[in-house]
């Protein structure tokens, strides 16, 4: 989309210097709200058990699966708990899914004596055929077996089956349903081009410093630094900039300082302390001129479970003087000119390829818009906030953009519902590994990817 | 001419003092916009050229374009080296942006060059890093100082569980001082609130003149030492143990009665924040207190307009933190 309009004057700039040359004003944000209160926690209780979560979740998502069930079998069909099931009934059941794995990471196994176990090494993924899947709901829970995917399932996932019980008490599934698509959201984007750059995975503070130059150029080509004029001016058009998760990277998070002893370790730092220097000067360079949200990923100092509270400005003196830093939480969710931003870091979605059988991540976001719910699995295998009132992930309304970060490769996909639900996938890839950011049209919902790259030692291209 | 002396200015940073002359570089030293930046640098290539084709001179461009790739059309922007700019430009099917990315005498290996010479332009420029760029936003202005503390009705939440770090944003708006004194008249503790709450109530007025916290420190320090024989009648041994183990007055939630050992962050950092709910805890604070040699504002406190404080506070910390380095020294 860039490429077309700033083809005429691209070989401009290879000519002696002209006069004047033109600085283009940014296009202003039209109209942004910040829609991510529910991800906001304010007092934070751990006192609670997790049992809550589970249980609001399913009363919150009780009356639509109703509704889908009686659209999808039929206006007649019996709906049941499972303390009402009559043996060989065929009767529609609401509940929560849980899926028994036997190699899912136990903390008890591990502490447990008489095992004497070895923890396990994280695996790509837990599956195996032997998992079972349990329907549960307010009081009882009851095994599934038939016409049901048990690898593609995970635990925590909200749907309704219909079947009937047999007699050796499991229930025979003849067909299930998800939440499905939320109602959509009425459509009020721009008339005009606008764009907004989703990046992720900055991972600064690594070893290496291949991805350096290619987050410069990045920051570059926002800032209408680099490029031609025709190419300067559509990059005015970025309204933008949404950085999803892992500013910081991996090699950040060792810590290996607690092990050592003291006398070794008296003068070290932390390594993320440079690194979130490094980043409040990127930041700094972004903010004073575009404007920017940060959301906090898997490694970012931040808190650990879901949802993950916004970073804190006091870690970034230079750029949060500027009020076109944002801070914001994991899950984001944000009016932007007048189209609907939802999106997470990726950890909702990398720990449901931990536990399914499905292994592209863009399969698995338009699952988890199906299935009604951004994080199935938390609390379960990801870690999550006790909630008890509501569950702030379950989804009500139909976002126009839906991204996920640190995706192993760049994929999008618009998506009608049949509603007249339109969304647009994103699966923002880490940038640190294939140096690419994505640009989000939000006239026409169009997302093109944007790659970086140097000549290295070894040129290979 | 005077419009030509840029050219000179070019040489000169290429050949006499061997640089890596990229055009952000130039932009900032020269003081001109980066396209004229660019255009600079590719005029001095070709005259340089024209006059001596054997010139010691290393080019890198900047190709942007649309790449089919993966399936998709892919917008690529690359910087490639001059021997490498026709095989890229083929491979894109549309080419959005040519231009001079940077000049230097030797044969780059690779863009770490590029890259340092960039950051470390930039680096001394920071605060003004977007004014030759092409793209003006108007609404990057700063922020006026006093509206720095941000959201003050979030920051309320979270301020139970603070990091000792985030003393000014967060604190600002003086809520605390609310909460200390209904903690305070618990049984026990019931003795102490009297002491307890005529010091939070002075505290707010306190907070905004540094100069009266010192005699009121002084004064609360003196007065637990005479309670910790109290304080011992009432727990007995073991729960003075706990006490003790407590190392760090730390974060505090108010519903916990329970002392519990607290992360070990330098004390200091953590003066500011601790809210005073309950006189166990400021015994505890304010023994430790004495072990630091040093008596802090408001351990045990209300936590007013922690921004007015801060500053000295933290050269407070400071202090304080050289201090402990050199207590662990002193031991080995």
């Amino acid at each position: 989309m860039f490429s077309e309009q700033a083809a005429p004057t691209a070989q401009g700039l290879l000519a002696p210097p002209t006069a004047e040359p033109p600085t283009f004003p940014r296009v202003p944000v039209r109209g942004y709200s910040d829609c991510s209160q529910p991800f906001q926690l304010g007092e934070r209780s751990f006192s609670r058990q997790y049992a809550h979560i589970y249980a609001v979740r399913l009363a919150g998502m009780r009356p639509g699966l109703e509704r889908r069930a009686r659209s999808r079998w039929g206006n007649d069909i019996a709906l049941r708990k499972l303390s009402e099931l009559q043996a060989g009934e065929k009767c529609c059941v609401v509940g929560t899914l849980f899926k028994a794995m036997q190699l899912q990471p136990s903390i008890l196994q591990e502490i447990s004596e008489e095992h004497n176990l070895v923890p396990q090494p994280p695996l790509p993924k837990y599956i195996q055929a032997s998992d079972e899947l349990i329907l549960e709901d307010e009081l009882q829970r009851i095994k599934l077996e038939g016409a049901i995917d048990v690898q593609r399932l995970v635990t925590g996932t909200i749907l309704a089956v219909y079947g009937s019980e047999q007699d050796d008490g499991r229930f025979l599934v003849e067909d299930h349903c998800f939440a499905d698509l939320p109602p959509a959201l009425p459509w009020n984007g721009p008339s005009s081009d606008r764009f907004v750059l989703l990046a992720s995975g900055l991972g600064l503070g690594s070893v290496s410093g291949e991805a350096l130059l290619s987050t410069q150029l990045l920051v570059d080509v926002v800032t209408g630094q680099l490029g031609a004029e025709g190419e300067q001016s559509c990059a005015a058009h970025i309204t933008r900039v949404i950085l999803a998760g892992n500013l910081l990277s991996q090699n950040t998070q060792s810590r290996d300082t607690i092990n050592k002893a003291k006398y070794l370790t008296k003068k070290t730092q932390a390594a993320s302390v440079e690194a979130v220097k490094m980043l409040d000067e990127i930041l700094l360079q972004l903010c004073s001129s575009v404007p920017v949200d940060v959301m906090p990923g898997e490694f970012d100092p931040t808190n650990y479970t879901l949802p993950q509270q916004p970073l804190h400005r006091c870690m970034l003196p230079l750029a949060s003087a500027y009020a076109t830093l944002r801070l914001v939480t994991n899950p984001y969710q944000a009016n932007l000119d007048g189209v609907r931003f939802l999106g997470t870091s990726g950890q909702n979605i990398s720990d449901i390829f931990k536990y399914s059988s499905m292994d592209d991540y863009l399969e698995i976001l338009e699952w988890t818009l199906q299935a009604g719910h951004i994080s199935p699995t938390a609390p379960d295998t990801l870690g999550c906030y006790p909630f008890y009132k509501s569950d702030p992930f379950i989804l009500t309304e139909c976002p126009h953009v839906y991204f996920c970060g640190n995706a192993p490769q760049f994929q999008s996909k618009l998506l009608q519902g049949k509603e007249g639900q339109r969304v647009l996938l994103v699966t923002v890839p880490d940038f640190s590994a294939t140096q690419t950011a994505c640009l989000v049209n939000l006239r026409d919902l169009t997302c093109q990817p944007i790659t970086f790259s140097s000549f290295g030692a070894d040129s290979e291209d | 001419m005077a419009d030509e002396l840029y050219l000179e200015n070019i040489d000169e940073f290429v050949t006499d003092q061997n640089r890596v002359v990229t055009y952000k570089w130039l932009s900032f030293t020269l003081g001109v916009h980066v396209n004229q930046a660019k255009q600079m640098l590719y005029d001095y290539v070709e005259r340089k050229r024209k006059e001596n084709s054997g010139a010691q001179l290393h080019v890198t461009y900047l190709v942007a374009g649309n790449l089919l790739q993966n399936g998709h059309v892919c917008h690529k922007v690359a910087v490639v080296r001059e021997d490498k700019l026709e095989a890229m430009k083929s491979k894109l099917s549309t080419i959005a942006s040519v231009h001079v990315y940077s000049i230097q005498k030797a044969l780059l290996k690779d863009s770490s060059p590029l890259y340092n010479t960039d950051y470390d332009i930039v680096k001394t420029n920071l605060q003004h890093c977007s004014k030759f760029s092409a793209i003006s936003c108007a609404a990057a202005v700063p922020r006026a100082p006093p509206d720095a503390p941000p959201a003050p009705a979030s920051a309320q939440g979270p301020q139970r569980q603070r990091d000792p770090d985030d003393a000014s944003a967060l604190n600002g708006h003086g809520p605390p001082a609310a909460k200390p004194p209904p903690q305070q008249h618990r049984g026990i503790m019931g003795m102490f609130a009297a002491k307890a709450a005529s010091k939070p109530q002075d505290t707010p007025k306190e907070a905004k003149a540094e100069a009266k916290e010192a005699p009121g420190v002084s004064a609360a320090s003196s007065k637990p030492p005479t309670k910790n024989s109290i304080m011992n009648n009432f727990f007995g041994k073991a729960a003075m143990n706990k006490l003790k183990g407590n190392s760090v007055p730390e974060q505090r939630k108010e519903e916990k009665e329970v002392v519990k050992p607290s992360v070990a962050v330098a004390e200091p950092e953590s003066s500011p924040n601790s809210v005073a709910e309950k006189p166990g805890k400021k015994t505890e604070s304010a023994r430790i207190q004495q072990k630091d040699r040093k008596s802090k504002t408001k351990r045990a406190d209300t936590s007013d307009d922690e921004e007015e404080r801060d500053p000295e506070n933290v050269k407070k910390k400071r202090k304080r933190i050289k201090q402990l380095q050199s207590d662990s020294s002193d031991e080995e």
